[in-house]
């Protein structure tokens, strides 16, 4: 009998059910089995196999924990400093950004400030911007690392993306929206040296690129290109690199609703109603 | 401290604006609103593509206008029986559903009611059994629903492979079908089997039960997403549109469940003992 015969009533009908995924799921009922960690009132709270508060609190920096929660890897304060020198990169108060201005208009109609910095922060998973861009950043640096490997050279690299899309590159982590350049880089690029972080191959061929892009199209590498080879050399995968950074703008987008909460409401960016351009079809009479 | 540059790091040069040509306003064609005489901030009427929002109030019910709104005209007779069943079946994901499960967590845990639904509707936006599997099940019955559904080879082997499990989490080959818990969903079959016997009831809807049928020895069969994207593409929504129009459309029980026991105590939904918690390592 199939499903989707009506004359007999679903209860009767055979599901072909898998017995093992049954038992399966029968197993795990009212239990959590965590790969993570967890909190037991009078033992612990356990992250990744440490005690939180007798290995972590205090003794490891929020970013270190940060880095912990979102990889599974305790990584060296150094590290940890510079993944937090690039989140005071990433988190701008200007609610002409995208993300920034949700949290503006969020102020503006009165929402709460934990609504608006995590809409803010859902509003940069984008496939222009924000954390998800690490995906597309990582799987083209690592990518072209391994051509490189291969003999293939950046100019060749620059030249298959330029094929791609008959004209510009647009590579994922170079050339930006809104400027040209990245003022970010040059800042980080200080840290890392303050820091004594030294970058690998990926970083040597990130530049590489970029050089040809200066020198064939007046580009550059943006914030996400840098991060995404910098991160690539301590080992970390575009997926990781998602994860330590799935809050990275939540910080500028308080800031932008605070501005605008502390403002009277339907001030910010005021609309007329002739401020919509209206492109549809002329009045019509409804059908009855 | 002064290390030496990176190898190859390139000179760094002052960033300057590209002054990008943004239009001076935003555009629609959904809607038009006429502003009153005296404050140009203030609308006295609405056009919803054209129409007279305080006409529709009078004439047309609100599934033609939730139609309109996303189609751009009003349906017909046929069409608009077929989303409202549809907008029936969705309305709760019900309480199982992980969505919902959010929606109650958040209500127990005295969190802002105004919460309830961005939290639940995220999570109903999800791969699995949410609008994150519509676009691709959408484009699925769009490709094969003019192919014979008993052609589709390498079936049984490759639902087989995009079963529940913990580490896959790459797309299924067949999106809008498979397994639920191990077998048939009998709720998803039962809905699409209702609404195949509307009259607005498409190829779309037609190819997937016919899909389903040849699924069904291995305990595959229809999943809730997939009646739905068989619906949206039969009714001619756009693929991109699905995810968000599924999340929209099981808002309504995500709501009902959080603020059911939004008054409730803490105590009044399962917490998980000690001896139930187990960390693996």
């Amino acid at each position: 009998m199939l499903p989707s015969d009506t004359t007999m009533p679903l209860h009767e009908q055979p599901t072909h059910s898998d017995a093992n995924m049954i038992d399966y799921l029968n197993q795990r009922r009212g239990k959590v089995i965590s790969n993570t960690g967890g909190w037991f009132p009078g033992k612990g709270v356990f992250s990744h196999g440490y005690s939180m508060l007798e290995e972590l609190v205090g003794e490891k920096s929020y970013f270190q924990i940060l880095i912990l929660n979102a990889t599974g890897k305790l990584v060296d304060k150094a590290l940890a400093d510079w993944v937090e020198a690039i989140y005071g990169c990433l988190s701008w108060p200007d609610p002409r950004i995208w993300c920034n201005q949700i949290g503006a208009l969020a102020g503006a109609a009165r929402t709460s400030v934990v609504a608006a910095t995590t809409i803010g922060a859902m509003a940069a998973d984008s496939r222009s911007y924000g954390p998800r861009t690490r995906l597309e950043g990582v799987k083209f640096i690592q990518g072209a690392l391994r051509q490189y490997k291969n003999g293939v050279t950046p100019q060749e690299i620059v030249a298959a993306a330029a094929a791609k899309t008959r004209g510009k590159p647009y590579i994922v982590g170079y050339i930006r929206p809104i400027a040209k350049g990245d003022e970010r880089i040059e800042a980080m690029e200080k840290v890392s040296k303050q820091l004594n972080l030294h970058a690998g191959e990926h970083m040597a061929l990130a530049y590489q690129i970029e050089q040809v892009l200066i020198e064939k199209y007046d580009e550059r590498m943006n914030i996400n290109g840098y991060v995404c080879a910098f991160l690539s050399d301590y080992g970390f995968s575009g997926q990781e690199m998602y994860q330590m950074f799935a809050g990275m703008v939540a910080s500028g987008v308080t800031a932008c609703y605070l501005d605008t909460y502390k403002r009277p409401p339907d001030t910010f960016l005021p609309l007329r109603c002739d401020d919509i351009d209206y492109q549809g079809v002329a009045r019509r009479a409804v059908p009855d | 401290m002064t290390s030496a540059p990176e190898k190859n790091e390139p000179k760094r040069v002052k960033v300057q604006s590209r002054n990008e040509p943004f239009n001076a306003r935003a555009a629609t064609r959904i809607w038009a609103e006429q502003p009153s005489s005296d404050n140009p901030y203030i609308a006295t009427s609405a056009l919803c593509h054209g129409y007279d929002v305080f006409e529709l109030m009078e004439k047309r019910s609100f599934v033609d206008v939730f139609y309109l709104l996303f189609r751009g005209d009003l349906p017909s007779v046929a069409e608009a029986q077929l989303l409202q069943a549809l907008m029936i079946a969705l309305i709760n994901p019900g309480p199982r559903h992980p969505a919902t499960r959010a929606a109650m967590n958040v209500g127990v845990g005295k969190t802002n009611p105004l919460h309830i639904l961005p939290i639940a509707s995220a999570v109903l936006g999800g791969e699995h059994q949410g609008g994150g599997e519509i676009e691709n099940a959408m484009r699925f019955l769009r490709k094969y629903q003019k192919t014979n559904p008993a052609d589709w080879q390498h079936t049984a082997t490759d639902v087989d492979a995009s079963e529940e499990s913990a580490d896959d989490n790459s797309a299924s080959p067949t999106p809008g079908f498979g397994k639920r818990h191990g077998g048939i969903d009998l709720m998803a079959a039962g809905i699409a089997a209702r609404l195949l016997k509307l009259d607005a009831a498409g190829t779309a809807l037609m190819w997937g039960d016919e899909f389903a049928k040849n699924l069904a020895p291995s305990g595959n069969g229809w999943l809730i997403t997939g009646v739905a994207s068989a619906v949206f593409a039969d009714l001619g929504f756009q693929p991109k549109a699905g995810g968000a129009l599924f999340q929209l459309l099981g808002a309504p029980g995500l709501v009902a469940h959080g603020l059911e026991v939004a008054n409730k105590p803490i105590t009044a939904m399962p917490y998980v003992s000690d001896a139930n918690y187990t960390i693996e390592r």
